[in-house]
């Protein structure tokens, strides 16, 4: 093997905020035809090494250096004049503006000082092709659902011609079928030359793509090494220090209590005449292609989308029900997908974020009860393991706390049916943990779980039964002892698999 | 130095130091400024302002902004002098009418803007200019004098030399801030302001809490007009108008952020007094009414910049 050059490395660099060093004498080295895989929990430093990298952030100490040279003052524009281009976890799309806007924007053609519409189309057409986007490109970005969104970035990134892409979660949203055209794209763009570095939670893409890791632990780097020869359990090791054990929980037996729903052509949004029975005490999966209504089912449940049904019996009520509030007093509670937008009010502290659905039930004499506020507030955070002052703005927690918070915040209550949006979306490995221990735990409790989670192995593992859905209807139900990743892609992407009937 | 950076993120501690600092320089160099009788006038006017202002902080937290004000206040002086029955020698029953009233116009831009989804600028915008129209229809252009025996109180006595109207304003301040900080209502019009969606999906009714909020702004509308009434013993078109940007001018001048979702109605109390002030000192000042509006205008973004400003992370 010949010895390539580096496109882009960092070398010992150090980056802290507001005294706190989040980065502590970090090296990394992209290198070109390279899938260079960076590992490592969140709050490790993943995200500020890439602001490093991609010149969004200088660093305190230590050199970013582009073919070998040193860049005194590296700026995003001196990034982008270099080749680096980065798809953000963060999608960083104009939603009012169309595909092909928001692929070309900041080169836009021109035409008498106007945009030249034929000329922007033409250019970014190719670069669709290539990512899978099938869509009409005046299409606006915000009619688009997140995983669609994802690979508008991806060919943002891509139309800009990079030598070197750094590729930050992209899967996340993304539905198998995607994340597929995306894992070809990447071995392409591998063999063209082009120095790639993925980001993922998912070890099995990891292992898939990548030839070579660093794992980042606390801001220092534990591992950078080729990946031939390490498996996932050694990851997992590098990246938490210790064995790992197993990702998921062992299984438990939690028997089925007394039926909280049932549905008969139950429809909402894009969910159709779904038929479903869950019981106290179950886990149940939600599983499926990304956006087939999996969500609008949740939704239509919870009463924040109009909903219809033959019969319905939730809770205890003998309709649909028609408003958030009425839901939450049926003993239902919902932790949305995309934590940030629906889950959490991210300006305001922890604790306001803990206390908004219980607000009402601390009342003494008309006035909010601050000491017993105070009180459940402290209990939750330590139930949860959020380390730290809580009148910090929730928006300083990294994804995995600010999860807990989302989820936390409903225990007051004592929610008999939780339906969950895949709840371990970014999160870091030791959360993921603790929330797969926490939904046994809800089980066990006798509460029902809905789970809807786009990471399939979860359903796999913690699930009672799974209901798999497909363009809007349940395409199967598997019951515990049928549950495999097969039966449950197979059945999503409509592939007859076996005991798949619904 | 920490003290003065803390000042500096405590918007309402900022705006307060700014109407000591004023008054303390005014009375130094203005004659007559600092005398107990000017200062107990300037108060009783930022007392009209803060009161409008009391409901329009709760709207501006929540997200939304109340354009109405003035005309609320309008109809109120308006309506009150007409609607006080004779057979009544205290006058309440026709300020109970009236506060329902201008409580109902509230309501009524809520419902506009929480069921019908018209935004609370156009909705508010379009139920001032309504209003308008019909105060020329009822009132025809002429002054209203008022004989209403509470409301001419409210304007015009000082027991224990204090203003009616300033004790009147202290009520409202307790109460309003304790529905922002002590009452479960506040802490959900703020989240309600920094983010809905995810308000809402915690169980927080947007509808009826936009209804709420709409009819405490037209109710504490409702109240300013009275206070207006009584101080000046007339009502006539027009009379409410000047409240309107003077309100919002206070809410922001206190440091709440005019997106919502932060702020407190401590700021808007130093807010209106700064406002009611900054007018004086150009009162002060020889200068044609045009010059007076574009001193008045300029001095209002220059105190936005030093103290209202939204606090940068």
């Amino acid at each position: 093997m010949t010895k390539t050059k580096p496109l882009l490395e960092a070398r010992q660099v150090f980056k802290g905020f507001f005294g706190n060093p989040v980065l502590k004498g970090v090296d990394i080295a992209l290198e070109p035809g390279r899938v260079h895989a960076l590992l490592g929990e969140n709050g490790a430093g993943k995200s500020t090494l890439i602001n490093l990298l991609s010149g969004a952030l200088q660093p305190d100490k230590g050199d970013i250096v582009v073919d070998g040279k040193p860049v005194s003052r590296f700026s995003p524009a001196a990034a982008r004049e270099a080749g680096i281009a980065v798809v953000q976890q963060e999608l960083s799309l104009a939603a009012e503006l169309s595909i092909a806007e928001n692929i070309g924007l900041g080169a836009l053609p021109r035409r008498f000082g106007l945009i030249d519409y034929k000329a922007l189309s033409a250019s970014v057409a190719e670069v669709c092709e290539r990512v899978g986007l099938t869509e009409p490109l005046d299409m606006p970005v915000g009619d688009l659902s997140l995983g669609r969104r994802q690979m508008v970035e991806i060919a943002k990134a891509l139309f800009r011609k990079p030598r070197v892409l750094i590729l930050d979660e992209p899967t996340s949203s993304l539905s198998a079928h995607e994340a597929g055209i995306l894992a070809g794209l990447i071995r392409k763009l591998r063999d063209e030359g082009i120095a790639l570095l993925y980001i993922s939670h998912r070890l099995n893409e990891v292992q898939a793509l990548c030839s070579h890791v660093t794992v980042l632990k606390d801001g220092v780097v534990t591992a950078d090494q080729p990946l031939a020869g390490v498996d996932d359990e050694g990851l997992v090791r590098l990246m938490v220090g210790r064995d790992a054990g197993d990702l998921f929980p062992a299984w438990q037996d939690h028997p089925a209590g007394a039926e909280l729903i049932h549905l008969k052509k139950f429809s909402a949004g894009t969910a159709l005449d779904v038929d479903f029975q869950a019981s106290a005490g179950e886990i149940i999966g939600i599983g499926g292609l990304v956006g087939q209504g999996q969500e609008d089912f949740l939704l239509g449940l919870y009463g924040a989308i109009p909903a219809s049904a033959e019969k319905a019996e939730i809770s205890g009520s003998h309709r649909p029900l028609k408003r958030v509030e009425a839901a939450n007093q049926a003993g239902l509670a919902y932790v949305p997908a995309d934590r940030k937008h629906e889950g959490l009010v991210l300006p305001h502290s922890i604790a306001s974020n803990l206390l908004l659905p219980s607000l009402g039930n601390l009342v003494k004499h008309g006035l909010r009860d601050r000491a017993a506020e105070r009180n459940l507030v402290a209990d939750l955070a330590k139930r949860l393991t959020i380390k730290g002052d809580v009148t910090r703005p929730v928006q300083a927690l990294s994804g995995g706390n600010q999860q807990k918070v989302a989820l936390a915040k409903w225990l007051p209550l004592d929610p008999s049916v939780l339906l969950l949006n895949d709840p371990t979306r970014g999160v870091d490995i030791e959360t993921k943990r603790e929330i797969y221990l926490m939904l046994q735990s809800f089980a066990r409790e006798g509460k029902l779980v809905i789970l809807l989670s786009s990471d399939t192995p979860e359903l796999v593992h913690l699930c009672d039964r799974v209901a798999v859905f497909r363009e809007g209807r349940v395409v199967a139900t598997l019951p515990r002892a049928d549950i495999s990743e097969e039966a449950i892609v197979g059945a999503a992407m409509g592939v007859s698999a076996k005991g798949a009937a619904a | 130095m920490n003290a003065l950076k803390s000042a500096f993120r405590n918007p309402p501690l900022l705006t307060l130091i700014l109407v000591i600092l004023v008054w303390i320089v005014a009375s130094l160099t203005l004659r007559g400024f600092g005398a107990f009788g000017h200062l107990r006038y300037l108060l009783e006017l930022s007392a009209v302002i803060g009161i409008v202002a009391a409901g329009q902080t709760l709207v501006i937290l929540m997200g939304g902004i109340d354009l109405s004000v003035g005309a609320v206040i309008t109809v109120t002086a308006i309506l009150l002098p007409l609607i006080s029955p004779d057979i009544d020698p205290t006058g309440l029953v026709g300020i109970v009418l009236a506060l329902g009233i201008a409580s109902s116009i509230g309501f009524l831009n809520g419902v506009g803007a929480a069921y019908l989804r018209v935004p609370p600028i156009i909705m508010t915008l379009a139920m001032a200019t309504f209003l308008q129209g019909m105060l020329v229809i009822v009132a025809g252009g002429s002054a209203v004098s008022v004989t209403n025996a509470t409301v001419i109180w409210l304007g015009q006595a000082r027991p224990f030399g204090i203003p009616a109207g300033v004790l009147l304003w202290v009520a409202v301040s307790i109460v309003v801030l304790l529905i922002i900080h002590r009452m479960p209502a506040g802490a959900r019009f703020l989240a309600l302001g920094a983010n809905p969606l995810a308000t809402e999906l915690s169980g927080v009714s947007v509808k009826r809490n936009t209804l709420l909020l709409f009819t405490l702004s037209g109710f504490f509308a409702g109240l300013a007009g009275i206070l207006i009434l009584g101080m000046n013993r007339q009502g006539y078109v027009g009379i409410g108008d000047p409240y309107l940007l003077t309100s919002i001018a206070a809410v922001v001048l206190g440091g709440t952020s005019i997106l919502g979702g932060r702020g407190t109605y401590a700021g808007t109390i130093p807010g209106a007094i700064l406002l009611v002030t900054t007018t004086a000192l150009i009162t002060v000042v020889n200068a044609s009414p045009g010059w007076r509006s574009i001193m008045f205008g300029s001095l209002i973004l220059a105190l936005l910049l030093i103290s209202g400003r939204e606090a940068r992370r």
